[in-house]
């Protein structure tokens, strides 16, 4: 076990390398951040007196090496647009979608095995069937289309929730948190539905279809045969016995949470990363879209490392691979 | 006593209800920095106009009037200018203000770092002649020097140094990126960059304040239809632009009110003057045609911009005959008419420059710099397809949009152009002087156009001070880039501001919009 | 294992026939969600190609446009021009029905292809890495872990950022889309992979795969004829989704400015620009092609669903 996760660390490590290199390689293909640094009256000189001094005159690898080199060490460099550290920029900016990411994934998780088990177990009703239809809505139009819907009806037609932002929040140390005003949790609410929409629906189809499955699986037959209440057979045998592929599918699924707040962050003007990392792209922010891809790398490997440890421990038979492996 | 007290409390409260608002505000660009000499934007020059002050500053109506200086004067026959400086003005954090600090400023907005030292390019020298007078030699005669210098902003020299901050840092910021100290009518009391900057009114303001506001709030809000949702929803008093198709509905809301004017950018058509050959086009190596003055002219003809108005502007834009807008000084009355809409007589020109068959070439659009403009590009695709010449259509992100520009890649582009001066002569320097990087000339004229007679005019209309002999060179140059088609001029952009029914401001011509002349009611 | 008992039918009976017969046509035929989802597809699909025979204008022929039928509401004539327009027009004065046709082929073509080619990665690197373990799984995995690393729209959007940079700007256009399909598959191929390689692994220690093994089948018949057919079951349902997917993907690209060209629209450079037009009261403009592509969305993941209680014989 232990040899196996020291292992999965070293190649994850050599993972992150590689995203760096891919992602830094991109960098110049996105656009030239001097014209947005420079006004309307720069020369030519201006243009590469800038570009000297911001290193982008030096061969790629150069560059690769002194970004990788102030990572290691934390030090992510300096936004251009802002002129402050980006480090500091993205402690600034995580909790915002930290707490948005939590909030849907929740949300997406409970609604989605509640609502799989609930229609894998009434698989004919006539209220499954109706979860079934309508929850299909949500993945059948683009986050971004939804995010506006729910805009233009809660807080212009309605009026009854904020059209942007995180209303008021509360510091406690350097993480500032929006669960502790009014303002902050219903500001909360619109974003949290649009992100966790389309997780949700995925989720509990997923667990509707194993479930379904396990149920009639030959264990949980003779479970029945042997008199077991249909409560302990649906949750005990049944869902336990779902949680393998689910667990993978939500494992992967958090992570593009934080991917898809892109979207989500960007129609509600929600101060996190994800809009950071927009607006790094429109300005061509190169120090700022390196590290956030970076973040995201280590997130996504971590996440991942998680799953397929969990893996390993539910499913037993998998040992043997494991440590074949 | 305790009585007294109490009905003074009451007494101020009742004071401040009356008065008092907060007010909040959106745009879709942050000012990327608090520096007013680090970059020259708009977006930056703007927002500080409400901190900083310069020598001069723009009335409501772009008319130039005294701020920190109360008056100025020409030396000899032109050789520089002379200001006299108010006295009594303090900046925000209590320190005075005087000759010292438009001399320290002087030498912070025109070093190598600054991004606003183009505009000190006329001045040989500055020298204070005492506590409140200070000398700016030009090279030579300059007439719009005090015009040319409203955004040119005074910073104190103690907190400056105090702080570490005396070259302006675009690259990697210093204090001065994130903080403020102005003599402006509102202090900075709170930055988070990208997320909002609060301001609060400044007590110790020399001038009288018309405003009524407490404290006001500034979120940028990139997406448009966010935007426009913050405004209804009232979650915002104040959104700069609307987009232009809300405006109707905007108008029919009783809660919302649009303020439109016109603005004072041009946008108009540009093309490669240079180029032997096209670059984007299905017969490869086909002759550059646009370096034919009768097909420029073709297109100007088969642009119907009086269509792209009455749709795609909905009715808020005005064409444009020339470079500039008629708000702006030495515009050209003479040359007001545009080339009129005429397929055929396009077609005829193009026929008589021999492409009668038509030809295929590659067009540049933004896609996120002027308003609604991949929207307009296509619409001058349609309309050139109907006098047979075929335009690929490439829109791109501001972003990649410069360099591609810089590069030369394409045939046919847009622009629109904001002269920094409010004159004539400015897109002259920029747009049309043949390109010269010793001189600063033609810095954006990516076609390599070169007249010889344009070339010539420039520096006399420059150091030119009678009025009417400046005005007739720029009506000579004028008529010059109508005659060659250098660009087509389509419209003026429009300025579109929406704001709740209860607030009352002013809105500018270039844009800016200053919190001192908003009351909220 | 279904195939395992022939069916005593007479051996003239058509292969039709006997299709009709079989339990998954069975289902089909008892199953009023799947024949409405299917027709609405089936009747989409075709729309979208003839669009050319049916749409009345041709939207992306530039020469065919006047500017000032923009923003004619549907069925009321043009105040300038007169025209009538079934389902209005756009900005551009292009007709709103041609335009959904036109734009719902380049919708359909990307997906489909775009899930296609993700499939097949997927599974093929699914199965290799299960079946071999190993080294080759590691790699495979890790590849998959950088892949996961960059979430699906960022993906696309680096991509496309370098196909605009390394293709000639005279083909851009014409590239966007196959950049657009090549963008989403290298997104979504990981999904493949991970839960075949999941179904794979639990498959390959069972007994049917280690009798193959040792009765000395070769590996790649073992992998795609006796745990392929195994492991087909979640590929489906991510297909299905990865359709609906894969069409709602490009839309959101195109939110973020990497979509289809705006003189060729797909469906969602459509809604984009529709959703500029949210407030202004032309909202013919984003809801005709929203409900497009709300419908075919929807048919396809309700498809989907029945498509997967169907060719799970343990469900019946």
């Amino acid at each position: 076990m232990f040899a196996y996760i020291v292992r999965r660390m070293f190649q994850s490590v050599i993972v992150l390398l590689v995203v760096g290199l891919v992602a830094f390689s991109m960098f110049r293909f996105v656009g030239d951040p001097i014209d947005n640094m420079l006004g309307q009256e720069r020369t030519q000189a201006d243009i590469d007196r800038l570009r000297t001094e911001l290193g982008l005159d030096q061969p790629f690898p150069v560059q690769y090496f002194k970004f990788l080199k102030g990572a290691v060490q934390g030090d992510f460099g300096v936004s251009y647009r802002q002129g402050r550290p980006v480090s500091t920029i993205l402690i600034e900016r995580a909790p915002a979608t930290l707490e948005l990411a939590f909030v849907s994934g929740f949300l997406a998780i409970t609604m989605g095995i509640a609502l799989g088990v609930f229609t894998a177990i009434r698989r004919q009703g006539v209220a499954a069937n109706v979860i079934m239809t309508v929850s299909l809505l949500g993945v059948s139009l683009p986050t971004f289309l939804i995010g506006i819907l729910l805009i233009y009806v809660f807080s212009i037609e309605l009026g009854v929730l904020p059209s942007f932002g995180r209303g008021e929040t509360v510091m406690i140390g350097s993480w500032s948190t929006g669960f502790l005003t009014t303002s902050g949790l219903k500001a909360l609410i619109l974003p949290a539905i649009t992100l966790g929409l389309y997780q949700m629906t995925l989720i509990m189809r997923l667990v509707r279809s194993e479930m379904l499955e396990v149920m009639r699986a030959d264990y949980v037959r003779f479970a029945r045969a042997r008199g077991l209440s249909d409560r302990v057979i649906n949750f005990r045998h049944a869902l336990k016995n779902t949680l393998v592929p689910v667990i993978t599918i939500t494992g992967l699924q958090l992570g593009s949470i934080i991917a898809f707040a892109i979207i989500t962050e960007t129609v509600f003007q929600w101060p996190g990363v994800g809009l950071l990392f927009i607006n790094a792209i429109q300005f061509v922010d190169i120090p700022v879209m390196a590290a956030y891809l970076m973040l995201i790398s280590v997130m996504f490997v971590s996440i991942n490392l998680i799953v397929d440890l969990l893996y390993y421990a539910i499913d037993p038979r998998l040992r043997v691979d494991a440590r074949a492996t | 006593m305790i009585l007294r007290n109490s009905a003074i409390a009451l007494a101020v409260l009742a004071a401040t209800s009356a008065q008092a608002a907060e007010f909040k505000w959106a745009s879709t660009t942050d000012p990327q920095t608090m520096d007013p000499h680090a970059v020259n934007s708009a977006p930056v020059l703007g927002f500080l106009n409400n901190v900083y002050e310069g020598l001069v500053r723009r009335d409501k109506d772009m008319s130039v009037e005294p701020a920190l200086a109360v008056s100025w004067e020409t030396i000899g026959d032109g050789e520089g200018w002379r200001f006299k400086l108010r006295e009594g003005v303090t900046f925000h954090d209590g320190s005075g203000f005087d000759a010292q600090d438009v001399l320290f400023s002087y030498q912070r907005a025109s070093g190598e770092a600054a991004d606003t030292r183009s505009w000190f390019a006329p001045i040989s020298e500055v020298t204070v002649v005492d506590d409140y007078t200070v000398d700016f030699m030009t090279t030579a005669p300059n007439p719009l020097f005090p015009s040319s210098i409203a955004n040119w902003m005074i910073m104190d020299q103690g907190w400056t140094e105090a702080n570490d901050a005396v070259v302006p840092d675009k690259e990697t910021g210093n204090y001065a990126t994130l903080n403020a100290n102005g003599t402006g009518a509102f202090k900075v009391t709170a930055r988070e960059p990208g997320l909002r900057t609060v301001l609060e009114p400044f007590e110790g303001w020399w001038d009288q304040a018309e405003h009524n506001i407490t404290s006001a709030e500034f979120t940028p809000i990139q997406n448009p239809a966010t935007a426009v949702a913050a405004l209804l929803s009232g979650d915002v008093d104040m959104i700069n632009p609307v987009p232009i198709q809300d405006v109707a509905r905007l108008q029919q809301s009783g809660d919302v009110e649009v303020i439109q004017g016109i603005e004072a950018r041009v946008i108009m058509l540009g093309f490669d003057h240079q180029a032997e050959v096209l670059k984007y086009t299905d017969d490869a190596g086909k002759p550059n045609p646009f370096r034919d003055p009768r097909v420029r002219k073709a297109v100007a003809q088969a642009v119907n911009v009086d269509a792209i108005l009455a749709t795609i502007m909905r009715g808020n834009a005005e064409a444009a005959s020339q470079l500039v807008s008629p708000a702006m000084s030495g515009y050209s009355q003479a040359n007001a008419d545009r080339p009129a809409f005429d397929v055929e007589a396009a077609k005829a020109l193009l026929a008589e420059a021999g492409h009668a068959d038509g030809f295929s070439f590659g067009l540049k659009c933004p896609n996120d710099r002027y308003l609604n403009d991949e929207a307009v590009c296509q619409a001058v695709v349609s309309m050139l397809a109907q006098i047979g010449i075929t335009a690929e259509l490439d829109a791109m992100p501001v972003r990649n949009y410069w360099p591609e520009l810089r590069e030369d890649k394409y045939d046919m582009y847009l622009l629109g152009w904001s002269p920094g001066t409010f004159d004539a002569e400015h897109p002259v320097r920029f747009l049309v002087a043949t390109p010269n990087e010793e001189k600063k000339l033609g810095s954006w004229n990516f076609g390599g156009f070169s007249n010889a007679r344009v070339d010539e005019l420039l520096p006399v209309i420059q150091s030119e001070l009678d009025a009417g002999n400046r005005q007739a060179m720029l009506d000579e140059v004028a008529q010059i880039i109508q005659d060659e088609q250098v660009y087509v001029p389509m419209y003026v952009q429009p300025l579109v501001w929406g704001t709740r029914s209860t607030v009352d401001l002013t809105q500018r011509p270039d844009n800016f919009f200053l919190l001192r002349w908003v009351t909220v009611n | 294992m279904t195939d395992t008992i022939e069916s005593p039918k007479t051996p003239e009976q058509s292969r039709f026939a006997k299709f009709w017969d079989s339990d998954f046509a069975w289902s089909f035929r008892h199953s009023p969600v799947a024949i409405v989802a299917s027709a609405v597809v089936v009747l989409l699909v075709l729309a979208a190609i003839f669009a050319p025979l049916i749409a009345p204008h041709n939207p992306f022929d530039p020469a065919t446009l006047n500017l000032m039928n923009g923003f004619t509401p549907p069925g009321t004539p043009n105040a300038f021009t007169q025209e009538s327009f079934l389902l209005g027009t756009d900005d551009q004065g292009r007709d709103v029905f041609s335009t959904i046709l036109y734009g719902m082929r380049i919708s359909l073509f990307v997906g489909a292809s775009a899930v296609l080619l993700a499939m097949i990665i997927g599974v093929i690197l699914g199965l290799v890495a299960a079946y071999f373990g190993g080294w080759v799984e590691t790699l495979i995995m890790r590849i998959a872990d950088v892949q996961l690393t960059f979430p699906a729209i960022l993906v696309a959007m680096l991509i496309f950022g370098i196909a605009k940079g390394v293709t000639p700007p005279e083909y851009r256009n014409e590239m966007a889309i196959y950049v657009l399909i090549i963008a989403i598959a290298l997104s979504d191929w990981v999904q493949f992979a991970r839960v075949v390689r999941g179904a794979a692994l639990v498959e390959k220690n069972k007994e049917y795969v280690q009798a193959a093994r040792l009765i000395g089948r070769g590996s790649i018949p073992i992998m795609f004829r006796h745990i392929l057919p195994n492991v087909l079951s979640p590929v489906l349902v991510i297909a299905t989704i990865s359709l609906a997917l894969a069409i709602i993907a490009e839309a959101t690209l195109s939110f973020l400015g990497v979509g289809a060209p705006p003189t060729q629209p797909s469906l969602g450079t459509l809604i984009r620009i529709g959703q500029g037009f949210l407030f202004s009261g032309e909202w013919w403009i984003l809801f005709f092609p929203s409900c497009t592509l709300l419908a075919l969305a929807l048919s396809v993941n309700l498809l989907g669903d029945w498509l997967r209680d169907a060719l799970n014989p343990k469900l019946r």
